[in-house]
């Protein structure tokens, strides 16, 4: 926000009022973040296909835009841009309307906290990582919106099972974000990535075996609350035909799909800023913070694709089996553990 | 207990087994071929679509006759001499790719190519003209030679013919030489 207000003040000079500068400010940090989340769905829907692909020992798309398909995304938006707009007449209409836009809103919220560069964060704020946690559980609430409006039994069982989810993952996901705010001492983005600063072995991963073992928690538990394979339970498209959004479509199918690539990425980025060290790089001086952020960040999305098209999907009841019975235990003693190690290590005194 | 964490060891390294098969695919060359712009090495003896030379069928009709869904239309006019195949046509909509017309053929006319990409809009479109009435195909042996259409053991035929006109020149000549060689010879019957 920093960067952006000083921006505009260099372009519309001093005479704009603090509260001008703060709304306009606010308003372009919001445009720049809608279109992240839209070049997210651009590239992640091409990468997703390509490594798929390979994965499976075939191309994915070839045939749009020359070099390897590279805008076969574009395609499929022209295509979906044409689709006729059918609301059935049994939907609760205002809700089957809205819960798109619930969706999507609860994953733009979020990014305003992602600190991409030094700098440049939407909004400081001293309770960052507990905002996004926080914004971030708006996401069920939509999933169970399109699944009781669109008035399908199909799309209830996967809103009602999305929902189960994502409130279950959320208490690991959480939970292995505390041991960096124990050794952060902050909630505070900015200040999580400034304490990484300074090579590799300063990053949250490589602190103590127990930070280590609350990232693959935090990994796996981030795939599970973007509802991806393994854990696509809300879409399970062999048995729920397409889960929650089974009655979308055109627009309003585009938009859950924007919120998934977006989730992706914005979990992928929380990770990155946590445990990852954010803009520092391996070793060496801050160069180009805001892509090294971004490599780092597309790196963790290429294996959240490498999981989604290894694994199989698991079944509903060993899904609460991996959250409640082994996901929380064991966060907890990263909790525990991670406490021990700075006690015993001296951080703490 | 000891169970709890044996399942927890099986699940991760169960995970990483499968995620280095499919990293290990990851870097080996797609299988795949680009269809269009590549193709396969088609076999010798592929059946594709059934074509005909119309430079060698002299429209003995065997095809038509043994093609089980009667997919080959053949059309003449005249006789003898004067036959002439005006059509010749294989409706794709119908044929099954037996191969049997292929077999039959005398000439090797009806042969199979290596075509096989002809999807079409169209039904109508997979009846395929093979002649056209402007330019008929003779039927007959000897005008076949005359037209330098394709004869089996040609220069024979070639021979044969040659010899006959003799005789016939010869036979004309004889007849110009003796008017009435034998009057009686008319008479027989």
């Amino acid at each position: 926000m920093e960067s952006i207000t000083g921006l505009l003040t260099k372009i519309f000079g001093d005479g704009m009022s603090p509260m001008a500068l703060l709304i306009s400010g606010g308003l372009t940090m919001a445009l720049i973040m809608s279109l992240v989340m839209a070049m997210c769905a651009i590239v992640f829907t091409w990468m997703e296909r390509k490594v798929a692909g390979f994965l499976q020992s075939r191309y994915g798309p070839m045939r749009v835009g020359g070099f390897h398909g590279v805008l076969q995304p574009v395609a499929d938006m022209l295509k979906i841009l044409g689709k006729e707009d059918i609301i059935p007449d049994e939907a609760d209409k205002a809700l089957f309307m809205l819960s798109p836009f619930v969706i999507f809103i609860g994953s733009l919220m979020a990014w305003a906290a992602i600190p991409f560069a030094p700098g440049f964060i939407a909004s400081n704020l001293d309770l960052g990582l507990f905002y996004i946690f926080a914004v971030s559980s708006a996401a069920p609430a939509g999933i169970l919106m399109a699944g009781w409006a669109s008035n399908n039994k199909w799309a209830l069982y996967g809103a009602a099972r999305g929902a189960a989810q994502m409130v279950s993952y959320e208490i690991p996901l959480a939970l292995a974000a505390i041991p960096v705010v124990m050794a952060t001492g902050s909630l505070n983005m900015n200040a999580i990535v400034d304490a990484q600063g300074g090579g590799v072995l300063n990053w949250y991963i490589v602190h103590d075996p127990f930070l280590f073992l609350a990232f693959c928690l935090y990994f796996i538990a981030s795939i599970a609350e973007v509802n991806r394979g393994p854990f696509d339970m809300p879409e399970t498209e062999s048995e729920l035909v397409a889960g929650y959004h089974t009655e979308y479509t055109g627009m309003r199918f585009a938009f859950f799909f924007l919120a998934e690539y977006a989730n992706l990425f914005l979990v992928s980025c929380i990770a990155t800023a946590v445990f990852l060290g954010g803009w520092h790089p391996i070793a060496g001086p801050v160069f180009l913070p805001g892509l090294v952020f971004l490599i780092k960040a597309v790196i963790l999305v290429f294996l959240q694709m490498l999981v989604r098209w290894t694994l199989p999907r698991l079944r509903v009841d060993q899904l609460m089996h991996t959250c409640w019975k082994v996901m929380v235990p064991l966060t907890l003693l990263c909790v525990l553990g991670s406490g021990i190690w700075m006690m015993v290590s001296g951080e703490l005194l | 207990m000891t169970q709890y964490l044996r399942d927890i060891k099986d699940a991760v390294v169960s995970a990483f087994k499968g995620m280095g098969i499919t990293s290990k695919h990851l870097a080996k060359k797609p299988v795949t071929l680009q269809y269009p712009d590549e193709r396969w090495v088609l076999p010798e003896r592929f059946k594709g679509f059934i074509i005909n030379d119309t430079h060698r069928c002299d429209a003995c009709l065997r095809c038509a006759k043994v093609c089980p869904v009667d997919c080959i239309y053949i059309e003449t006019t005249g006789k003898a001499k004067d036959r002439y195949m005006y059509r010749y046509a294989i409706d794709y909509n119908k044929c099954i790719w037996c191969g049997l017309c292929v077999a039959e053929c005398p000439t090797d006319a009806c042969q199979h190519s290596l075509d096989y990409d002809h999807a079409l809009y169209d039904r109508t479109r997979l009846v395929y003209e093979f002649t056209s009435p402007a330019k008929p195909i003779p039927c007959h042996k000897e005008t076949r030679l005359e037209q330098g259409y394709y004869v089996p053991n040609a220069d024979e035929e070639r021979a044969k013919l040659a010899a006959k006109k003799e005789a016939e020149l010869k036979k004309a000549e004889d007849e110009t030489a003796a008017p009435d060689p034998s009057p009686d010879e008319g008479k027989v019957e």
